[in-house]
């Protein structure tokens, strides 16, 4: 970890990383801005810049396959930006194939790894083919109006630029704008931020004296198709003058004379870095040399070890507390109001302390959607079916160990939806549904958890297929299928071999199935239902903690050993009173509000021994409920609610089931964190009862 | 505590009788025998802790216990090798070590006694032929000045 090198690396992984992500998403508004027929610019611009940082992180790194790609790929998004080629669906897919690629080789990168890849040397073959294909460089434009001085120092995308908006009969206008030199860089971007809902500011370039040595001027040539009052209107202010240039005759020549209109503000070495020009170096020297983010990057791990930390001083706090206890207990009234009046304080620190901490780890889920935003895409074109994808809440924020392990699930949730869910356009015609489909990923807090709902308005869940199959699989008796209510059913989709995919057709589908999906959300402390009407849809919602580092829980005395159950799967406690359980089917059930509840004795599940206390003669029962399954816990006591820290246990137990880890009780003692889906599972599939009659043993 | 047993094991080790080059062991008592690891892989000597039970976990291991919010298996090392398993005295202490996979392992042992030096020629390495079932953990034998001590091996016996 101290090797310096070894650091720059991971920074450099990391980074190209982030680049590969903006330009994913660059590349999905292109996407949608090339269907809605006006390709904007400025996106072509960003995804050039991207591959154009990523090509040179490539070299500082000796990443070779990746500089080979990020050239090619350069080239062609040049071509696009100076009109030489148009951006076509083919063009659109090589660029997303470019992005999965870029994926695959980061990864490589970062296991050190450096096989052959198939892809990367197709999609290699598939730039070339794409760059031959362009046509060579266009003419240059001599039939418009401008000043020669003028067009002579235009570059060659500034040029095609305004080639470009004059075919689209735009007309063209000087602005004189003096800018304050301390502020160009941001006045500067401003005003193009204001222009360009007016239209498109092709080059500026250095104009005449300026009033005042702290100021400049320059001219600012756009092309819009608004009038010249809307204009001055919009962008007029005391440091501007706009004029409209002619379109029949040049009429620069009515301008002051300019002198040199290649001035050495414009710094043509780098354009294609850089197609904004920022200014002269002198003039932003002192900002430039800055690094104009504000933020680092950390590895989430040193965040976990301040965690502990926070975890021990929480420790410490529960001794002072102890101690204040002891004093006043000696009488010490003094000291002991002092003592206290520090513990409050220290306690009120260490919660902002945690809370901040907690803060930093938090992630918007943006960062998955976008992939999976992709995702859809591909899928949509690869069956082809036109698919329309509505996000809400990718603003809403979770622990990013978490938004990391959501890809996977998610993607095989969104891949069912569109395989399986989604009619064929003529069918949906035929049900009187748009053509197109429509796939929701919605995501908003509640409470303490993050919910996110993957919809879809497809033909539904076939229930009666999927009873059938889990009935076929031996999942259940064809006669306690019969008796199953609707949420039940749907509930079978989860089962190991059951999907959706057999259920609603025997078509071969890609993927593992739901169950895969449930394990993998319920490893994240989360559950999974899913909600479905015929021909209308089918809505999964996966709840999931915000957090991983720090988590309520209830804190439960059974045979005197603490045990935490996390908050997150509890339902409600209630007390048992003896006599209210009775036997159904050898397991010990009670009816909760009408419904029947199986219960589990920990005590007995666990083989925990009861040496110093005998069992009471009341429990308590928590109900800890796992999407559509519920089991009644019985415990010896509740003590209350406590936020833990979970650590995991270690690899010598890694066969323990039951238990997700321990955490520190505060005393020095450590407790253990109950799995509540391991033990639902262990319950409901029947393994303790057959424990407690001796047929298995563990 | 470490202090003192380095110490001790430095005088000893003044004494060090045989040639070849030197390793340092940590011993202690197990049962009615002498056993020693390696000293540099233990990271610390302590006291027990109030140890958690785990259920369900194999028999040899007492609990998981927390050292300055660092989790640790404790495991008894007379149930692994197979040793007569007396009742805990005030001298029972655990020898904080690291496993491969990083885990945090205490070793449960009767006593701790000293470090001593063992020069090669002191030591005889197992080889094959004990063919018991512990000879797994075992490296070999040490014989100071006459005594003898069963060498083991702490990274067999932190990562079985």
């Amino acid at each position: 970890m101290a090797d310096p090198t070894e650091k720059a690396r991971d920074e450099f992984l990391s980074e190209a990383q982030e680049i590969v992500e903006t330009l994913s998403r660059n590349l999905l508004d292109l996407d949608a801005s090339a269907r809605s027929g006006a390709v904007d610019p400025a996106l072509i611009n960003e995804a050039f810049r991207a591959v154009h940082t990523l090509k040179g992180l490539a070299g500082l790194f000796g990443a070779q396959r990746l500089g080979q790609m990020s050239h090619r790929l350069e080239d062609l998004l040049d071509d696009l930006r100076l009109g030489r080629m148009t951006l076509g669906p083919d063009v659109l897919d090589t660029l997303f194939a470019a992005v999965d690629v870029y994926g695959r080789l980061l990864a490589q990168e970062r296991e050190g790894r450096d096989d052959p890849s198939p892809a990367a040397d197709e999609l290699l073959a598939r730039l070339e083919k794409l760059g031959s294909e362009a046509p060579s460089r266009a003419a240059p434009a001599t039939e418009y109006d401008l000043d020669p001085s003028l067009l002579a120092v235009l570059t060659e995308y500034e040029e095609h630029r305004l080639r470009a908006n004059l075919e689209q009969k735009m007309r063209l206008y000087r602005l004189r704008v003096e800018f304050d030199l301390t502020t160009i860089d941001k006045a500067l971007e401003d005003m193009k931020a204001r222009a360009k809902r007016h239209g498109e500011i092709i080059t500026y370039l250095p104009a005449g004296e300026a009033t005042s040595a702290d100021a400049i001027e320059l001219d600012l040539l756009m092309a819009s198709r608004d009038d010249l009052a809307t204009l001055i209107g919009a962008l007029g202010a005391d440091n501007v003058v706009i004029e409209e240039i002619p379109r029949k005759r040049t009429s620069v020549g009515t301008a002051p004379p300019h002198k040199p209109y290649a001035g050495d503000l414009v710094v043509r070495a780098d354009e294609s870095v850089r197609p904004s020009v920022h200014g002269d170096a002198s003039l932003e020297q002192g900002p430039s040399l800055r690094s104009l983010t504000q933020t680092v990057r950390v590895d989430i791990r040193k965040l976990d070890a301040l965690m502990n930390v926070v975890g021990e001083l929480a420790i410490v706090r529960g001794s002072i507390a102890r101690m204040a206890e002891r004093l006043r207990a000696e009488g010490q009234r003094q000291l002991t109001a002092e003592l206290q009046r520090l513990h409050r304080s220290f306690e009120r620190r260490l919660a902002e302390m945690q809370a901040g901490i907690l803060e930093v780890r938090m992630v918007p889920l943006g960062q998955v959607f976008d992939r999976l935003a992709r995702v859809v895409r591909q899928i949509g074109r690869e069956m082809s079916k036109e698919i329309r994808l509505v996000i809400t809440g990718s603003e809403t924020e979770i622990d990013k160990l978490i938004v990391e392990e959501l890809s996977d699930p998610l993607m095989h949730m969104i891949r069912n939806a569109i395989d399986h869910g989604i009619e064929p356009s003529n069918l949906r015609a035929e049900v009187g549904k748009p053509p197109a489909g429509t796939i929701a990923l919605n995501a908003y807090q509640k409470g303490n958890h993050v919910m996110i709902e993957v919809e879809d308005d497809g033909r539904g869940i076939d229930e009666q297929a999927v009873l059938e199959k889990a009935v076929r699989l031996g999942k259940i008796a064809a006669e306690d299928g019969a008796e199953l209510s609707r949420e039940e059913v749907l509930a079978l989709v989860f089962l190991p071999g059951v999907s959706t995919r057999e259920a609603v057709s025997e078509t071969s589908g890609r993927g593992v199935g739901m169950d895969i999906v449930k394990t993998n959300i319920g490893r994240l402390g989360g559950i999974i239902d899913v909600q479905s009407e015929p021909g209308i849809g089918t809505k999964m919602t996966i709840t999931l903690p915000i957090t991983l580092a720090i988590v309520s829980a209830l804190m439960v005395h059974i045979a005197d050993q603490v045990f935490a159950i996390p908050l997150s799967t509890v339902s409600e406690a209630l007390s048992l009173e003896p006599g209210l359980s009775r036997m159904l089917d050898g397991r010990e059930v009670i009816t909760l509000r009408g419904a029947t509840l199986p219960l589990c004795r920990l005590d007995r599940v666990l083989g925990l021994e009861r040496r110093k206390t005998p069992a009471p003669r009341k429990h308590y029962v928590v109900v800890v409920s796992l999407g559509n399954r519920r089991l009644g816990v019985v415990v010896d006591h509740l003590i209350g609610q406590q936020d833990i820290v979970i650590k995991p246990l270690g690899r010598s137990l890694a066969s323990v089931r039951g238990f997700a880890g321990a955490t520190e009780l505060g005393d020095q003692r450590v407790g253990l964190v109950l799995d509540a889906a391991a033990i639902v599972d262990e319950v409901l599939s029947g393994a303790d009862v057959l424990r407690e009659r001796g047929a298995l043993h563990g | 505590m470490v202090d003192l047993v380095r110490t001790r094991g430095e005088r000893l080790a003044r004494r060090a009788s045989g040639r070849g080059p030197v390793r340092e062991f940590l011993t202690f008592v197990l049962g009615s025998d002498v056993f020693g690891v390696e000293l540099a892989r233990v990271k610390e000597i302590l006291s027990p802790p109030p140890i958690t039970p785990v259920p369900r976990a194999p028999s040899e291991v007492v609990g998981v216990c927390s050292v300055r919010g660092l989790l640790v298996t404790v495991v008894d090392l007379r149930i692994r090798l197979k040793l007569e398993v007396r009742p805990d005295t005030r001298r029972t202490r655990i020898l904080l070590a690291t496993a491969s996979s990083g885990e945090a392992v205490g070793l449960w042992v009767d006593e701790v006694l000293q470090v001593v030096r063992l020069a090669e020629t002191d030591m005889e390495l197992a080889t094959a032929g004990i063919g018991t079932e512990v000879s797994e953990y075992v490296l070999g034998v040490g014989r100071p000045q006459g005594e003898f001590i069963v060498l083991l091996d702490l990274s067999a016996l932190v990562t079985g």
